[in-house]
């Protein structure tokens, strides 16, 4: 039961020491209030006086080929300095001797356009200025040419022009400038909204752990979570104020006339006040969000340095996304919505425009309000934790240099890898294989691919857990399987895939995403032969079959299970196994190779043998070539693009089969520490599988 | 009051403290001496609930610190080795702050800091912000926080640290104090001479267990040796 009282006077002490910290008040009210207008305001001056400098002085411009009433006529304009025919050369343009140079082709047949070239310098804002007065005193002259032309056939000159063609918004000038404000002004907010919580996050949770105050407080009798709610509330309010300072600030400013651009443009900047209170309003749910994520990270780290470092990468994932905003075309969808920081960013755009959809609104605050509460609950689970609070506590982690860190490694028996030390061999790995994976395979094509696969995972794999001090078959989980956990197994696998097939089918279904991608993949699959398919099966099937299960239901799912409870090692090794499977070409991917993952890794966890995974692997695999080789084989699993639905059917029922046949491990409560009473049925008890796997 | 029976904590495969067992009554003062490493900050942590014991129980005032962790800080003042001060609360202000999260009374708080304030010396720097005190100034806030809600018992690991010698002996006339009014004092040190001064009975621990335990004096006597330092270097010799 939470007692409000102790967390309400939590909350008042953080909210007095924070006001009184000058960094935390200059972050939060001296920069938006002063800073950022003078910044915006002096920009713009500097802008103009760029623009002043630019065209103080005429454009020197050569012309070569050009006929003396051409000269006459460039030579008269003001914005001009004509140069000899001589400079109009690249070169010179280049050199800067001229900042533009035109030349014209001989006149020949009057009735043909005479072709004119403009050389400019497109690096340099002289030379593209020049370019740009030198093309509009052509086309007045060419204009000039066709109505004497016209004059001279005794037509009119509308002859020439059958349309005339003008744009007329019909933005009114406050629209236009929410529609400004709404590709700027988002970004802004939630990066000021993040500011204001990061450095209070930090000092309150890290800042008080350095100080040793934490362990004071943490004596008093009170449970941590009401500790946590007044921190948190503490930290979420400093968001939210700076967030709004900063809102206010910048409309004031926008809205006091100052912008030369606006007025010249035809814009006003303005927002309804109810716009504004729905602003403010996302804004709880988003400091909530940045609140907790900050201070359950925060929480974790020893030290003010540790937790900006921890931060960081935090702050950049927040904030980086949320570009899309100002990018054209981008509409704000019921999915945009529910991303992360994205969705409230986009709901900011579309109220400043004045036209946000009812739907996606109502998710984006939902699902800004679920992530927080999600957030809350992981930096609650920190303050209670002694290793949270002390670092782990026997003081004994390898420190020193790197050699000595090595040394320690490698003597230190531990049967299988720390979580931690798997993590970091799969990200050395993943950096291997995008970076030189992807080189060989563009050098080498197929047999690139090869190389990778055996060379970069396979063997690594091998190698890490026989080169380091581990026991290499329980690191790899190289056990046979019992007969009934092979059927299982089996069943699982072949369950799963029409599963995973659905998953799929009502991703492209639901955000009809560009399948060039996909299609390229299956296109490289598609055998055309008996020898081609069994290459492909070779390449694509057993390679990666052997291959990444070594390194995923291998190295890191064995990891993991040593420090985490089961389901959620299972579903952890399941999304690094995903997320390494992402590609440029399309993020489709993602979904079917991480349930193909959750089902590979149940099943090694319950046998605790590899080469259960990799019969179903090989499997999944195996389909993907076979159905693309055979369009008999695939009309029996879909129909076109869709899938069958007595398919997926049985597939759910063999999936069913297979994991009541699976044998439960008995140590299935998992790891000493924190282990759960018993292991907790997998939740996704229906299957599915993964067809871009391959 | 404060009890240890077959204490243990264990990180991984090290153990940090083992079968601590130790008793001090209403009105005692212990001194628990060690070499650093020897396991005295464990054992008070997990008195105090920042640790969860691995093995054996820890009580005050009857109340176990794994499955009654809130009861036992009621009753419990700790003052950690780093003393824990708020830098931009003023000391008045950090006092009223833990009077609150100690659960005294409203309407008493006030009445609890002033208290304390006259008690331990504070006045004339009450409402100067802690991080602009002394070092000795800083301690007797620290002590005067760990008391503000006069808990029965006192966990206070090194409380002279770093401190010169009047500041010292605010802290040992407290102590004296605090036994007085019959409240039961364990503190970790290495001043042979305050615990001499202080100490009902002593604990020496060796790598995590009890070597050796008794009065001043008895430790002394069995040591053969002319004093309590004296004592404590052969006995932690002899465990090491």
């Amino acid at each position: 039961m939470m007692r409000w009282s102790a967390a309400w006077t939590v909350l008042r002490k953080e909210l007095r020491e924070t006001l009184r910290d000058r960094r935390t008040m200059v972050m939060m009210v001296v920069v938006p209030t002063l800073l950022y207008p003078a910044i915006l305001v002096f920009m713009e001056q500097l802008a103009l006086f760029g623009q002043r400098q630019l065209t103080a002085e005429p454009a020197a411009v050569a012309v070569a080929g050009a006929e003396p009433p051409l000269v006459a006529f460039l030579a008269r304009d003001s914005a001009i300095r004509v140069l000899p025919a001589d400079s109009a050369t690249p070169a010179a343009v280049r050199d800067g001797a001229a900042e533009a140079a035109v030349v014209l082709s001989p006149a020949r047949d009057p009735a043909a356009p005479r072709e004119v070239r403009v050389l400019f310098d497109a690096t340099s804002d002289r030379s593209r200025r020049a370019q740009e007065v030198a093309r509009d005193r052509l086309d007045a002259w060419g204009d000039t040419l066709l109505a004497q032309r016209l004059r001279g056939a005794g037509l009119p000159e509308s002859v020439a022009r059958p349309l005339a063609v003008a744009d007329s918004s019909v933005a009114t000038a406050e629209q236009a400038g929410g529609y400004a404000l709404g590709r700027f002004l988002p970004l802004i907010l939630v990066m000021m909204t993040l500011l204001g919580a990061f450095y209070p996050a930090i000092d309150l949770a890290a800042g008080e752990k350095e100080r040793g105050t934490l362990e004071t407080l943490l004596t008093a009798p009170v449970p941590a979570r009401e500790i946590v709610a007044g921190k948190f509330a503490a930290v979420a309010l400093i968001g939210l104020a700076a967030a709004s300072v900063n809102l206010l600030s910048m409309l004031l400013t926008f809205q006091s006339g100052v912008f030369r651009f606006a007025q010249a443009a035809g814009i006003r900047f303005a927002l309804p006040w109810h716009s504004a209170l729905l602003v403010l309003l996302a804004l709880v749910p988003l400091s909530i969000l940045f609140a907790a994520v900050f201070l359950g990270i925060a929480v974790r780290s020893q030290s003010f340095k540790e937790a900006q470092n921890a931060l960081t990468p935090a702050q950049l994932a927040s904030t980086l996304p949320v570009i899309v905003v100002t990018l054209p075309g981008i509409d704000f969808t019921p999915a945009l919505a529910m991303v992360p920081v994205v969705g409230v960013a986009m709901f900011f755009r579309e109220l400043m425009t004045g036209s946000p959809a009812l739907l996606p609104s109502v998710l984006a605050i939902a699902a800004t309000a679920a992530y927080a509460a999600l957030a809350l609950g992981f930096a609650a689970r920190a303050f209670g934790r002694e290793e949270v609070l002390f670092g782990g506590g026997s003081g004994r982690a390898p420190g020193g240099g790197w050699g000595e860190r090595l040394r320690a490694w490698r003597t230190g028996g531990r049967g299988v890898p720390l979580p931690a030390e798997a993590l970091v061999f799969i990200a050395v790995l993943a950096l291997l294989y995008f970076h030189l994976g992807a080189r060989l395979q563009a050098e080498w094509g197929e047999r690139g691919l090869l190389v990778s696969q055996w060379g970069l995972l396979g063997l690594a794999a091998v190698a890490f857990a026989t080169l380091g001090p581990y026991d290499a078959r329980k690191t790899l989980a190289l056990r046979p399987p019992a007969p009934r956990a092979l059927l299982a197994a089996v069943l699982i696998a072949l369950g799963g895939i029409p599963l995973g097939w659905l998953i799929g089918w009502v991703q492209v279904r639901l955000f009809a995403p560009d399948l060039q991608g996909l299609q390229a993949l299956e296109q490289l699959l598609r055998a055309t032969d008996a020898q081609r398919a069994m290459w492909l099966l070779f390449l694509a099937a057993l390679t990666p079959a052997v291959c990444e299960e070594l390194v995923f239901r291998g190295v890191l799912l064995q990891s993991l299970g040593r420090e985490l409870r089961p389901w959620r090692a299972i579903a952890l090794s399941a999304a690094v196994f995903g997320a390494f499977h992402l590609s440029f070409e399309s993020a489709l991917r993602f979904l079917p190779t991480l349930w193909i993952g959750l089902l590979m890794a149940t099943v090694v966890w319950h046998s605790r043998s590899i080469f259960a995974s990799m019969v179903m692997h090989f499997t999944n695999n195996a389909l993907v070539v076979l159905m693309l080789w055979s369009p008999r084989l695939r009309g029996l699993a879909l129909d076109g693009e869709d899938p069958r639905w007595a398919v997926v059917l049985a597939g759910a029922a063999a999936l069913a089969a297979g994991l009541w046949l699976l044998p439960r491990r008995a140590d299935a409560a998992g790891p000493a520490e924190g282990a759960p009473a018993a292991v907790p049925a997998p939740a996704w008890a229906g299957p599915q599988p993964n067809p871009g796997d391959a | 009051m404060i009890e240890l029976d077959a204490l243990s904590k264990r990180y991984g495969d090290f153990d940090a403290v083992r079968g601590l067992t130790l008793r001090v009554a209403p009105g005692e003062v212990y001194a628990l001496l060690g070499a650093n490493g020897a396991g005295k900050t464990t054992a008070l942590r997990c008195l105090a609930t920042l640790l969860k014991p691995t093995g054996g129980t820890a009580r005050i005032g009857g109340f176990d610190v794994r499955t009654q962790p809130l009861e036992v800080r009621r009753r419990l003042g700790f003052l950690a080795a780093s003393m824990g001060l708020y830098a931009r609360l003023t000391a008045r202000e950090l006092l009223r702050y833990f009077a609150r999260l100690q659960e005294v009374p409203p309407g008493q708080v006030e009445g609890r800091v002033d208290e304390v304030v006259e008690r331990f010396g504070i006045a004339p720097f009450a409402d100067r912000l802690c991080g602009r005190l002394s070092t000795g100034q800083r301690q007797r806030v620290s002590v005067a926080r760990a008391v503000v809600h006069d808990p029965p018992a006192l966990v206070l690991d090194e409380p002279t640290l770093g401190l010169d010698v009047l500041s010292g002996e605010a802290i040992y006339a407290f102590v004296a104090a605090a036994r007085e009014r019959g409240r039961a004092v364990l503190f970790s040190t290495h001043q042979m001479d305050e615990v001499e001064l202080l100490a009902d009975r002593v604990g020496i621990i060796a790598a995590g267990r009890m070597v050796e335990e008794g009065t001043t004096a008895e430790i002394v006597a069995r040591s053969g040796e002319p004093s309590l330092a004296r004592a404590f270097l052969r006995i932690a010799r002899e465990a090491a």
